[in-house]
């Protein structure tokens, strides 16, 4: 990323995706990328792994151990 | 409104409000959320037991003491988090570094071979196959702690800045700027991995 314009664009590309970005900015980095296919790419890539990581899941969880169930259960009687 | 994690939610109101019904499946929705957590966090079985176990006897004893469901998630959060830092098993990936922003910044220049270009994947898909989840686990766990648990808790757990903030007990703009440079770190991991394989099938 030698040009200046990319650098500036790739620290602002979270805060763009999650609409933290000011508009005026917003509007700086869109024209930027009209222009820029790495930038772009690089955009794309960012935001497929941001959603990967919202759809990942643990797959196989432990049933709660009795200590944990009657400790739970007992606080619940308690109040 | 803010967004906790909201099968958390759900179950501690459903804890707090009492009453005997769905009691076995709010206890059986805090385990999950509470060891996947761990999971996601320390990358080991025993760890995450362990961090479920030890959060979940803490949060019997301190079930009256907060006014409300969405206080009593960030408390949660909290304790296991604390408990993933004291895991007894170090990841075997995870450098003990802070990550600079210019060490991560692609070295790509227009038109050249190396410019990163879209991957031919969904966010169903890395989730889906095995070898592409396993890159993202590993990826996940390769980050310092201080930077993996900002990215697992905003965009896994899907906490918002404020409460991630909360949790870690930090400011939102060290959120902010530890949440870009995890996410930048993660992806291009996963590049890494794509790219080889775009390699080894031209």
């Amino acid at each position: 990323m030698a040009d200046p314009r990319c650098k500036r664009i790739f620290a602002a590309l979270s805060e763009y995706l999650d609409g933290d970005l000011p508009v005026k900015n917003c509007r700086e980095l869109e024209r930027h990328l009209k222009g820029c296919q790495p930038c772009l790419a690089y955009l794309e890539n960012l935001k497929t792994t941001i959603q990967a990581c919202r759809k990942y899941h643990v797959k196989q969880v432990p049933r709660p151990s009795a200590l944990v169930r009657s400790a739970l259960l007992q606080a619940v009687r308690k109040k | 409104m803010t967004r906790m994690n909201a099968q958390v939610e759900q179950a501690l109101e459903i804890l707090k409000s009492g009453g005997p019904e769905s009691m076995d499946r709010a206890i059986e929705s805090l385990q999950g959320a509470v060891y996947a957590f761990g999971m996601k966090v320390c990358g080991h079985p025993e760890d995450a037991e362990d961090t479920a176990q030890e959060t979940l006897v803490r949060l019997a004893r301190s079930l009256r003491d907060f006014p409300d469901a969405r206080a009593l998630a960030v408390w949660l959060y909290k304790v296991a988090k604390t408990q993933c830092l004291m895991s007894r098993r170090k990841s075997k990936f995870a450098p003990a570094q802070m990550l600079s922003l210019d060490a991560l910044m692609p070295d790509h220049q227009v038109g050249s071979p190396a410019a990163p270009k879209s991957w031919a994947i969904t966010p169903e898909e890395v989730v889906l196959h095995r070898e592409s989840r396993e890159r993202l686990e590993r990826a996940v766990l390769a980050l310092p702690k201080p930077y993996r648990l900002v990215l697992i808790l905003r965009d896994m757990e899907q906490l918002d800045t404020r409460e991630v903030a909360e949790v870690m007990e930090i400011s939102e703009d060290t959120v902010k700027m530890r949440l870009h440079r995890a996410r930048v770190f993660v992806r291009n991991e996963l590049e890494k991995y794509f790219s080889k394989k775009e390699r080894a099938r031209s």
